[in-house]
């Protein structure tokens, strides 16, 4: 090996992606040459140079990311997987033809299918009570896939109602109110929900569904039940930020009165400012005389100048 | 969901189980999936964009596709490589764009005069030494006009290999590309970086 190719590899040496041969022929080479000794110092004292200039995210900025995922994921729904889809995992085939292609071909084959599952089926067998399906009050076929000999197999969703019931420390029956509690379609039951979880304000969980609902949720009565969960957390800096947010934000005089009662539990610097600010857009004469009195017994004006 | 306590009382499962639970619609099973490779996503997103900001939206968006696209995966790949295809795309594309934008400054203007973003994060082998903290700032500047003058795909490689140990055929296989093809981009990024910041060390 000659100088100029042994330093063009030495990175692929030091990240350990040579083949053994050209491993040996370096390592030969190093030995031999004091030049590319050097050299190979070098390159070594740059990778360690490029380590300590690696940036680590911060656990805030993890936890942010989790936190900010969490909320986003409850208004998605993931995409079901297409029939063709599920026909073509079911036969574990994967034919790269152009997409144009790919349904007809499927077509065919599940013609095909049908075609010579009908013919070597016994027709008892074709029949729902024989195959042992009962009829579900609601179902929908998921997958259907064969399984030789003329056998199809099928997967269908069932619409079932099911009655639970347990402890409120259960993590499963927790998680349920949790889901409950974000239902976009039933304003009720996330009020009976959030009544029910507040008072396990503990569980960061719990806590974390009840300020998304304090900031987020339509309903006022939801709102307020949330805020009610929040009583015990009013020195909490992480409530407080967002209890501040909600008093300058909500619309609904009731939710802004509760939050004023929860902030001023704990008076500090932080308060007189939104309080202030407060003051500035606030339309509600009872709101108003209960700020102006809480700024009064922090010794701060009414008005900003 | 993603709550630590979930994660911790599911049921520990190998990871193509947790897969297929997670394509059935287990959403215990997804929050698992995610703490187990999140932090390792954030790390990269991290280091090739140089911003919490633009790393977080990278997270918001390779996980939401995960999570929408899961029932699409059909095991012809490791997980591991699928999400990095996915990660890495995104950085490449947000890469790309920032190139057109010429934003690769981290240095905002605040209320408080100039802040560098980048002082925010956390260094990982930050110590008390003033002197030391002092070297690594100079570098990390110097790092940061370097890394501006590689390609994306280089700079993409060159973070896969060196801070996240990846070999290069699984790079190769996660953007797309040839072992040989990777092998060159580590290559011509190594290269830069030992011009760039040769007399640093």
């Amino acid at each position: 090996m000659k100088c100029d190719e042994a330093r063009k590899t030495m990175p692929l040496f030091l990240y350990g992606e040579h083949s053994f041969e050209d491993e040996e022929r370096l390592e030969v080479h190093i030995d031999e040459c004091a030049a590319c000794r050097d050299a190979l110092a070098r390159e070594k004292a740059l990778f360690e140079a490029l380590d300590s200039a690696e940036v680590a995210p911060s656990a805030a900025l993890l936890e942010e990311c989790r936190a900010e995922l969490r909320s986003r994921l409850a208004h998605v729904e993931p995409e079901r997987a297409s029939f063709w889809d599920k026909i073509r995992q079911g036969f574990s085939i994967h034919v790269h033809l152009a997409p144009g292609i790919m349904q007809p071909v499927g077509a065919l084959a599940m013609l095909l299918i049908g075609f010579f599952g009908a013919r070597t089926m016994p027709s008892s067998l074709l029949s729902w009570n024989s195959a042992g399906v009962a009829e579900p009050a609601a179902s929908r076929v998921r997958y259907v896939e064969p399984v030789g000999s003329g056998r199809v197999r099928i997967v269908v969703d069932e619409t079932r109602q099911r009655t639970l019931s347990g402890n409120l420390e259960d993590q499963s029956i927790q998680r349920l109110l949790l889901t409950a509690a974000k239902d976009p379609s039933d304003a009720g039951l996330r009020v009976e929900s959030v009544d029910l979880l507040k008072s396990k304000p503990q569980s960061a969980e719990v806590r974390s569904a009840l300020l998304y609902a304090v900031q987020h949720d339509s309903n006022a009565g939801v709102r307020l039940k949330a805020l009610d969960g929040l009583k015990g957390f009013a020195d909490d800096p992480e409530t407080r930020r967002t209890l501040a947010q909600v008093l300058l934000r909500d619309d609904n005089p009731g939710v802004r009165t509760q939050v004023i009662d929860l902030l001023i539990q704990h008076r500090t610097d932080a308060m007189v400012g939104v309080l202030q600010e407060l003051m500035v857009k606030e339309d509600n004469g009872y709101i108003r005389m209960r700020c102006q009195r809480a700024l009064h017994d922090m010794n701060a004006s009414v008005e900003t100048y | 969901m993603l709550q630590a306590t979930v994660a911790q009382a599911a049921v520990r499962m190998d990871e193509p189980e947790l897969i297929r639970a997670a394509q059935r619609g287990d959403q215990r099973a997804f929050e698992q999936l995610v703490r187990a490779y999140d932090q390792n996503v954030l790390r990269l997103a991290m280091n090739l964009l140089r911003s919490p900001e633009d790393a977080n939206d990278i997270y918001q968006e390779a996980f939401l596709r995960v999570y929408k696209n899961l029932h699409a995966f059909r095991f012809d790949c490791s997980f591991h490589t699928w999400l990095y295809r996915i990660v890495t795309n995104l950085c490449l594309d947000a890469l790309r764009k920032r190139r057109v934008r010429r934003e690769e400054n981290t240095v905002v203007e605040t209320s408080e005069g100039l802040l560098d973003r980048m002082d925010t994060v956390e260094e990982s082998r930050a110590d008390g030494d003033p002197q030391r903290q002092l070297m690594s700032r100079q570098l990390r500047k110097r790092m940061q006009e370097v890394l501006a003058g590689l390609t994306p795909r280089e700079r993409a490689v060159f973070e896969m290999r060196h801070y996240h140990g990846m070999r290069l055929r699984a790079i190769g296989e996660m953007l797309g590309t040839s072992e040989e093809a990777a092998k060159n981009c580590l290559f011509r990024a190594t290269q830069k970086m030992r011009s760039g910041l040769g007399d640093f060390v």
